[in-house]
């Protein structure tokens, strides 16, 4: 077979909200060119799908003698209210030809009703989602949906395609995928990869953990020697993806106004944050110099550009409440938070404050703080507002404006990973919990125990749903509190090994091990302000090496450790994403703000390495088709689908 | 090729479907495509049982490990002696094992699908709305070597009936052991979760009068670790799950240990089962990799060859430390040989009257086992066994266990060759059944032995004592 061109290659990642899409490998690796929302319209006819709502119209269009063009009735406004008759047949200004109007100047004109459609982009009402939770619930929909991608990108013949498969898709799954493709798209080869693997390529790790928060789900996988471990893998984990910190949200400001568009915005937005484990809240900060109290943030310049804007309905009951309450709060008691958020942490750490604080007085640095040090902000909503919502309602498309305006929230912003009040079906201690229990499990039920160590220290963490802000840090330290294992006892009978610093009057007891970004603090150093503790722990010329690691400690070379295996995690890391020389800057996915949470954030909205399932998807398609030309069995060529059928595709070891 | 040139016209027409190849055991379950070399499948045989909205739900699958949920409950549809109890649950178990990641759910009606052009729609057919999972799929199942003929039957009936499979085999988990590690005649050896059992095969034929098994399985190790947890010395050791800790520090070796429980009201917290089942995770890892068997060659309480006791020369070797989920760590010394000593030597049980095993006899472990096994076989044909063990099963993953097994044996029977055939990939070792019966089930000359539906149909389900012998 010929080889294949850079330029031939359709790439398709499809996901629960969005189907990434490409045609051709550009030179340097970049986000996907196309981005369709994963979801399709019914068309008339049953069986058939459209990509954008149609709607379908009826005007009237007036036939009057002579003329059969519809006349514009600009001017004819003020009639409008006694033109509607059966159908509502009026329309706002801006549909001009819509109108009918019989002022009765005209005897001889006679209206007929005419249907026409008419597509709306904005829409997404009637939606049929095939995927959801990565599983694949409506086949004709999705092949309409590969077919209508297909159309869109319009490839040559000689197009290899390959797609990104998603965990949970079963055997047959895929080989119906496989049987589509070929037969509908007569590809010459098709490759199907695994999403984790793909992450991998895009990290250019052959082992790595692979952690991919998707909208309502989330994939754990380990992967060793670039082979994905199916036993044990976290399959399609519920409720642990974007959408159940949304619903989050929505549980903690619901009962102040907000919307569930509103909260999405909020989870988007760069103020929302996850805390690190033990991090306080703004407002009721041990650590006295940051004093936010209500009071201060309430002077704040978030505040003061609400004053012109449409007040966000975040204010107004939280004053209602107060007083409800009926607690004696002296300014530092934050009541929305408690009366919505409920945590005990929360609980806790206004107690402590209430004892170990003073009011402090208005901080005049106030706007110049650190997101996670504020106890208010803003944020920008927009949203599409229909004009004229009435009357257009049944005839003419509707029109939107784009509106925005500034809400302020309290503290609840950071508190998208707590714990649900609402128990339901899972006693889980908030999203964060379950992927880090998730990841542990996986981890431990590779069979290959020597490799088990390398995997705690090469978590990826990918997927739209980790773009919010200090998600990775939090995850780390999740997992630090839950699974990191003391570094054996007899450390702390001798001498602190050198790469230990020595304890320091931060509230920490014990040692925090600082090693290079990404390692995550130690369990002892929780309840510490980690600015605190990375302003004091400042001492860049440390080793890069893990702590703990037995040649640095002459005291481990006792522990028998030849035979067998032992236990993990001793660390556990991100790796870090490969630099690429392009606009990829690493977001939220590179944990140097290990100590700073608020000091990432630039990509926020960006496209960064969350989406490094789709960066090495483009790699492996230039590996595979391009250079080794099917040497390595990357993909299943048409001959031998002719030969082998669909099922030979899980021959094809991706 | 050029590009704008549009393919030819050939296309797929075959019809090959591999066989699905399912293993069940008492602690998980395998399944998988005949042909491929390791199960997709991979899922605890244990299944949760929980209330939620008034309705009761239940939960398969890795999941039951990773997220608690009210009132859990754990149940396993399969006894203790590997024969099925609850066959309704195990029908469920079982489908789900190949369902989630093999079969998938079905595309629908072939005419909607996607995949066909709908021009013309044929006259309804009268095509049987209710799907079931292997309609096209054949299926080749395991059993234990005790398996009751009563049992088999209600196999064959799930798979025909329930599944509707076009055809299925049923063979011995021992037979496939020794397919998988390529001999027709082997003895045996599988050293599962709750049992340990002894095949002999012959020419591909099990031996009936040879097969034995005892209770000395993985299970059995545990409750030995747990009876040497609850004797621990400075103070006894109890685990607590990681599902009750939301934070832990690091404490010295020895020192009690200093986390953060959860609590959950008592209305919501799991069952005792479920914390039972994420207790034996936790020890599952402690077997891992603390657990060593004493190699002999003779046994831990005997005196060694050079004066020295086996204890003091064990005593010397260096400690392994392990922690435990809420943070509390110890090094193991001489102890770690113990728990699995009786295996070998029945004296060496730790006691515990709580257990919910009793003190093993002398009958039940495995060089007595051996024995009986070949005292139940032809004598002509002991050596060809004795010189073709094979050890299977996850707990033979034991450090040093093959070893000592090989020791033990050249201790018993010191005239005929002894050789002992283990696997060296934990994958070969763990699922040596499912691999054997994934060879088996796609050799061409295999066809013939399939029941199929129409000879199920006319015999009834007793042909599967007939066919698979």
């Amino acid at each position: 077979m010929p080889p294949f061109k850079d330029e031939h290659v359709l790439l398709i990642a499809p996901g629960s909200q969005m189907t990434l899409a490409q045609l051709g490998l550009p030179e340097t690796f970049t986000p996907a060119r196309f981005r369709f929302p994963t979801r399709m319209f019914p068309a008339e006819k049953k069986g058939e799908y459209e990509p954008y709502r149609v709607r379908e119209k009826r005007r009237e269009v007036k036939v009057s003698n002579g003329t059969e063009a519809p006349k514009p009735d600009v001017e004819m406004k003020d009639a409008e209210p006694a033109a509607v008759e059966g159908a509502p047949a009026a329309e706002g200004p801006v549909k001009p030809e819509d109108g009918t109007q019989e002022n009765g100047n005209e005897e001889t004109t006679k209206t007929i009703e005419e249907v026409y459609y008419e597509e709306d982009p904005a829409s997404d009402e009637g939606a049929i989602y095939p995927i959801e939770n990565g599983r694949i619930v409506d086949w004709p929909c999705f092949f309409a949906l590969l077919t209508h991608i297909h159309n869109t990108l319009s490839p040559p013949f000689h197009t290899p395609i390959m797609i990104i498969a998603e965990p949970v898709w079963s055997a047959r799954d895929r080989e119906a995928i496989t049987q589509f493709v070929f037969e509908k798209f007569k590809a010459p080869a098709f490759s199907l990869m695994d999403s984790a693997l793909a992450a991998c390529y895009g990290y250019g790790t052959a082992t790595a953990t692979v952690v991919d928060v998707g909208k309502g789900k989330v994939d754990v996988t380990a992967v060793t020697d670039f082979t994905v471990n199916e036993h044990g893998r976290g399959v399609a984990l519920e409720g642990c993806g974007g959408d159940a910190m949304t619903d989050r949200l929505v549980e903690l400001l619901g009962s102040k106004g907000f919307t569930r568009e509103m909260c999405e915005q909020l989870k988007r937005s760069n103020i929302a944050e996850i805390l690190s484990a033990g991090t306080p809240l703004p407002g009721s900060s041990a650590t006295a110099r940051q004093g936010a109290n209500p009071a201060a943030a309430a002077s704040t310049g978030g505040a003061d550009a609400n004053e012109s804007a449409p007040r966000g309905p975040g204010d107004g009951t939280q004053t209602g409440t107060e007083g409800a309450n009926g607690e004696e709060d002296e300014g530092v008691l934050d009541v929305a938070a408690i009366v919505s958020g409920n945590t005990t942490e929360y609980l806790a750490n206004i107690e402590k404050e209430k004892t170990t604080t003073k009011k402090g007085a208005a901080d005049p640095k106030g706007t110049r703080l650190p997101n996670s040090k504020k106890e208010k902000a803003s944020f920008q909503f927009e949203e599409y507002v229909q004009m004229d919502g009435d009357k257009t309602e049944a005839q003419g498309s509707p029109q939107y404006i784009r509106q925005s305006r500034e809400i302020e929230v309290s503290v609840e912003r950071f508190l998208l990973t707590s714990p649900s009040t609402n128990v339901g079906n899972r006693l889980t201690g908030g999203i964060l919990e379950d992927i880090a229990t998730q990841i542990h499990h996986t981890i431990l039920a590779v069979p290959d125990a020597t490799k088990r160590s390398e995997l705690w220290d090469s978590l990826i963490i990918v997927g739209c749903g980790s773009k919010v802000k200090g998600f990775t840090q939090a995850l780390l330290s999740v997992i630090t509190q839950k699974f990191i294992l003391s570094p054996s006892g007899t450390i702390f009978m001798s001498e602190i090994p050198s790469n230990f610093t020595t304890p320091v009057p931060t509230g920490t007891n014990t040692p925090a091990p600082m090693g290079q970004p990404g390692q995550m603090y130690h369990p002892a150093a929780q309840g510490v302000n980690p600015l605190l503790v990375a302003a004091t722990h400042n001492n860049p010329g440390m080793p890069g090496g893990m702590p703990g690691t037995p040649s640095m400690d002459p005291n481990m070379a006792l522990h028998y450790r030849s035979t067998g295996h032992s236990q993990t995690p001793i660390s556990v890391k991100t790796l870090k994403p490969p630099n690429q020389g392009n606009s990829n800057a690493p977001g939220a996915s590179s944990s140097s703000a290990a100590g700073n949470p608020g000091a990432s954030g630039a990509a926020q909205g960006g496209h960064g390495m969350e989406e490094a399932i789709f960066l090495g998807a483009q790699m492996a398609a230039k590996v595979f088709f391009v250079l080794d030309q099917g040497l390595s069995k990357g993909y299943m060529s048409r001959v031998e689908y002719n030969e082998s059928g669909p099922s030979a595709i899980h021959e094809y070891v991706l | 090729m050029n590009p704008s040139n549009p393919p030819q016209a050939a296309e797929y027409g075959g019809d090959e479907v591999s066989a699905i190849v399912l293993d069940p055991g008492y602690s998980t379950t395998r399944a998988g495509f005949a042909g491929e070399d390791a199960p997709k499948s991979l899922i605890p045989t244990y299944y949760g049982k929980y209330n939620a909205d008034g309705q009761e739900k239940l939960v398969y699958g890795d999941n039951i490990f990773v997220s608690p949920r009210p009132g859990l409950s754990i149940h396993n549809p399969i006894g203790r002696d590997g024969i099925v109890e609850d066959w309704d649950m195990a029908e469920k178990v079982w489908e789900h094992s190949f369902v989630s990641r093999l079969t998938g759910t079905k595309a629908g009606n072939p005419f909607q699908n996607g995949l066909n052009d709908v021009d013309e729609l044929p006259v309804e057919m009268d095509v049987e709305s209710e799907e079931k999972p292997l309609s096209d799929s054949p299926l080749l199942m395991s059993e234990p070597g005790w398996n009751p003929a009563r049992a088999r039957e209600k196999t064959i009936e799930i798979a025909m009936e329930k599944w509707d499979t076009p055809a299925f085999y049923l063979a011995r988990t021992g037979v496939l052991s020794a397919f998988a590690s390529g001999k027709p005649s082997a003895l045996v050896i599988d050293i599962g979760a709750s049992n340990i059992s002894i095949t002999p095969v012959h020419d591909g034929m099990i031996l009936k009068r040879g097969v034995q098994h005892s209770p000395l399985g993985g299970d059995y190790i545990s409750s030995q670790i747990n009876a040497l947890l609850k004797a621990n010395n400075p103070q006894p050791i109890t685990i607590t799950p990681h599902y009750l800790i939301s934070s832990k520090s690091a404490v010295e070796a020895g020192q009690p240990p200093q986390a953060n429980y959860k609590t959950f009201p008592p209305d919501k917290a799991p069952d005792a089962s479920y914390r039972a089942l994420l207790e034996e995770r936790t020890l599952t890892e402690f077997k891992e990799c603390v657990v060593q068997v004493w190699p002999g060659p003779t046994r831990l309480s005997a005196p060694g060859p050079t004066g020295v006791s086996n204890e003091d020369m064990a005593r010397n070797t260096p400690g392994r430390p392990f922690e435990f989920p809420d943070g509390y760590n110890q090094v193991f010394g001489v102890e770690r040989f113990r728990v699995v000593e009786s295996l070998f030597d029945a004296k060496a049980a730790i006691p515990d009257p709580d257990s919910p095993f009793p003190a093993p006899t002398p009958a039940q472990t495995i060089p007595e086992l051996v024995k009986a096994s070949l005292a139940g076989v032809d004598v002509d044909i002991r050596p060809a066994l004795l010189a073709n063990v094979v050890v299977t099963g996850g707990s033979s993953l034991l450090y040093n266990f093959t070893e000592r097994l090989n020791q033990e044996l050249m201790q018993i029977f010191p005239g005929p060759r002894v050789r002992v055939t283990a696997a060296g990939n934990t994958y070969e070792r763990r699922f040596g059944a499912w691999i054997g019966g994934s060879i088996l089930a796609s050799l061409g000359t295999f066809h013939q032995m399939w029941i199929s539906k129409k000879e199920y149909e006319e015999h009834g389900p007793n042909i599967v004592e007939k066919r698979c012998k």
